[in-house]
């Protein structure tokens, strides 16, 4: 018997093989899939399907600036969107991008949790070298990438690519060339934790130096495996001001002063900053001892110079590329994963769990069993007793999604084939709740949204 | 690229004259020549423009809107791909490229307002736009970011230190987006364009200028054919020539 849905399958699908589902956020949902096509038989591909809003909106902002974006964009460090595909049926977009198996939150916190051992130097200095030059390519285009976090710098898994990084997830991306309206007008952007100070403090004009800012974070937690300001979220306000995240950064880098920032007197909000915020007020900078570096190592001199306070004075993407940091020994190289000394030990990172369960047609909340021949039945899963039996224990409502950034309550098995299962793990480190991220555009704002967010993966 | 013309798909995807002027088996089927193909466009053109002004968006929006709409009638047909509906969708979807979002029933209530096509209610309603939004991103290849000649000009009048010819270079431009030039020519080739037939209409000596510029005058001067040709047959349409190319679109109501 063949399934009504299964007529008004839109013929694209055939392309794919589903695997499962990887990820889930307000947009919709982020699929496994192979390629069909005899060009790139067998290749991974991630699905991000796109759900249509019930506003009576159309097609999302988010959808729309990432596929504009990315349509274009043309880099070995930025994410590659494959293809776009449209089912008229239920009105949803799907985006196919090249698969990455890994992602710095997931290699972060494997080395946290699962190896307590930091991240290898080769390891550190090849993905920061490759973060900086895909931001360097979006920077020297006019894009802003405005929401850089470990979650959304994807790492490449085994094959030609192994271990090369790709930017993901332009769905706050802008080009910020003339733009038709100020920056600020967008809402609220990035992360809390990755969030730069002068966004912080109300600034309208801000530029590609929040992405650094951004990096900078990136490369400390890179170093200590911990988020470096983990300042808790006032969700109570709608203005940009976090006085908890501006003191975590103040604390470690010290308070910032008109002299060292000019313009620190025009933003919006530092004078009620420096009124609300209780206790002495310290100028002095702790952060080597923060992320243990010599305060005369490379390493040191260019972070000091990311977290720059003054956004003018902040070390660019293509500055930091010439860094001393990147000349000296390990110098960084395209597979991040693979030191090139032959004594390091090679990391075997956990690949991303996979609900089987999940069908291309499926919402979050209602999974439709799987019908169609061409999905589950054929990944392999075969091979692997019981996978559907299992799923059909595991409703997607239970699916490991505690993790801060993503879905992925990982399974940390490494090596295994892709088609492992997702088992729960035990109660999840509790971690404060990740920055909104605001719908930009007036008008069709949807707040009801921002608690599901924090569960996002934002695969891409 | 943002930044670069040269590395975008817009410059790769240039199409020649024959391409633009295509009309569709569908189209040809139903009586309609390439001639009146050519007049529905100037007309949904103007029409884009008006609601514009309407839902109160900037000028790059409106010149987004028409290119969209523009590249999407040399892939589809008129019969398959309602004009009345497409026009303004092109604007709903530029908008939001331009980061610049009107909202669907605001479009709606402005196209009852003021019709398309004089003769014909629009029956149309949000869920359509909606609809045609998602058919549009299809027929556009999801490729959406588009070069204006508008930067280009203001960068090069002020290079040949003839700022003073802004306002009516800057028209030209305006109106050379009901041809279908953007679609064909590298956007600062028709700003240079606009410049060279400008300073012929007000006597300005700009020859040294072209000169140094090293561009090839040759396609200037295609360009130049181009804006005669338009002033001199299309720039204001009678509206019996206009009624009978309207006529041609099939009935939709």
């Amino acid at each position: 018997m063949v399934d009504a849905s299964n007529r008004t399958r839109p013929s694209w699908l055939q392309q794919y093989e589903l695997v499962g589902k990887i990820g889930e956020g307000t947009y919709g949902l982020v699929f496994l899939a192979k390629s069909k096509l005899s060009a790139n038989k067998g290749v991974h591909i991630a699905i991000k399907k796109f759900k249509q809003s019930k506003e009576g909106d159309g097609v999302s902002p988010t959808a729309i600036r990432e596929i504009m974006l990315l349509r274009e964009c043309d880099h070995e460090n930025v994410v590659k969107l494959v293809n776009v595909h449209i089912n008229h049926t239920d009105m949803s977009l799907y985006l196919a991008f090249d698969y990455a198996e890994h992602d710095l939150y997931e290699i972060i916190r494997h080395h946290r949790e699962k190896l307590s051992t930091p991240i290898n130097q080769y390891t550190v200095k090849s993905l920061l070298w490759q973060i900086l030059n895909g931001l360097n390519y979006l920077h020297s285009n006019w894009i802003i990438h405005r929401d850089l976090k470990p979650s959304n710098i994807l790492v490449m898994g085994d094959g030609d690519e192994h271990g090369v990084v790709k930017i993901g997830d332009f769905g706050l991306a802008r080009i910020y060339q003339a733009p038709l309206k100020p920056l600020g007008d967008n809402g609220v952007v990035v992360t809390i934790w990755y969030r730069a100070p002068e966004l912080l403090l109300g600034a309208k004009h801000y530029t590609t130096a929040v992405d650094m800012w951004a990096v900078g974070c990136i490369f400390a937690e890179l170093l200590t495996l911990k988020p470096l300001f983990q300042g808790i979220e006032d969700k109570s306000t709608h203005n940009p001001l976090q006085l908890d995240q501006l003191d975590k950064i103040f604390r470690v880098l010290g308070h910032p002063t008109p002299e060292k920032w000019p313009t620190l007197n025009n933003l919006p909000y530092w004078q009620t900053s420096r009124q609300r915020m209780q206790g002495p007020k310290s100028e002095s900078c702790v952060l080597h001892q923060v992320v243990s570096l010599q305060q005369k190592s490379a390493a040191y001199d260019l972070l000091s110079k990311m977290l720059e306070y003054d956004p003018c004075k902040r070390i660019t993407a293509a500055q930091a590329l010439e860094h001393e940091y990147f000349r000296c020994e390990p110098v960084p190289g395209r597979n991040s994963l693979v030191p090139i000394q032959p004594n390091e030990k090679v990391i075997g990172y956990p690949q991303r769990p996979v609900d089987f369960s999940a069908d291309f047609e499926c919402s979050g909340s209602q999974p439709q069993m799987v019908t169609s021949s061409h999905a589950v039945n054929n990944t392999g899963a075969a091979s692997v007793p019981g996978p559907r039996a299992m799923s059909q224990q595991l409703p997607l409502g239970n699916m490991p999604r505690l993790a801060p950034y993503g879905i992925a309550g990982q399974t940390g098995m490494p090596g295994l084939p892709v088609n492992n299962l997702p088992v729960p793990r035990g109660p999840q480190q509790p971690h404060p709740q990740q920055g909104k991220r605001k719908e930009p555009i007036g008008g069709i704002q949807n707040p009801g949204h921002y608690a599901s967010q924090s569960k996002s993966r934002r695969m891409q | 690229m943002a930044a670069n013309f040269w590395c975008s798909s817009q410059c790769r995807k240039l199409l020649d004259q024959e391409e633009v002027g295509h009309l569709s088996p569908a189209d040809q089927e139903i009586g309609m020549t390439s001639e009146d193909a050519k007049i529905i466009k100037i007309h949904m053109t103007d029409y884009i423009k008006t609601l514009a002004q309407q839902v109160k968006v900037r000028q790059r929006v409106v010149a987004t809107a028409i290119a969209y709409f523009r590249r999407v009638y040399t892939r589809k047909s008129f019969v398959e791909y309602d004009p009345c509906l497409v026009a303004p969708t092109c604007l709903y979807l530029a908008s939001k490229a331009e980061e610049s979002t009107v909202q669907a029933k605001l479009l709606i209530y402005y196209m009852k307002r003021t019709r398309a096509v004089p003769q014909e209610k629009c029956t149309y309603e949000v869920p359509d736009i909606l609809h045609m939004e998602m058919k549009l991103l299809e027929a556009l290849d999801f490729y959406l970011i588009i070069y204006h000649p508008y930067r280009s000009l203001l960068l090069l009048l002020q290079d040949a230190g003839i700022t003073e010819m802004t306002k009516i270079t800057w028209s030209l431009v305006n109106d050379l987006y009901r041809t279908d030039l953007i679609l064909m020519y590298p956007p600062f080739m028709i700003a240079l364009a606009c410049i060279f037939v400008a300073s012929a209409f007000q006597e300005k000596d700009t020859i040294a200028w072209f000169e140094e510029l090293r561009v090839d005058m040759h396609v200037i001067k295609n360009i130049t054919k181009e804006i005669f040709d338009f002033y001199e047959n299309y720039s204001s349409l009678s509206s019996e020539r206009l009624t009978a190319a309207l006529r041609k679109l099939p009935q939709r109501t």
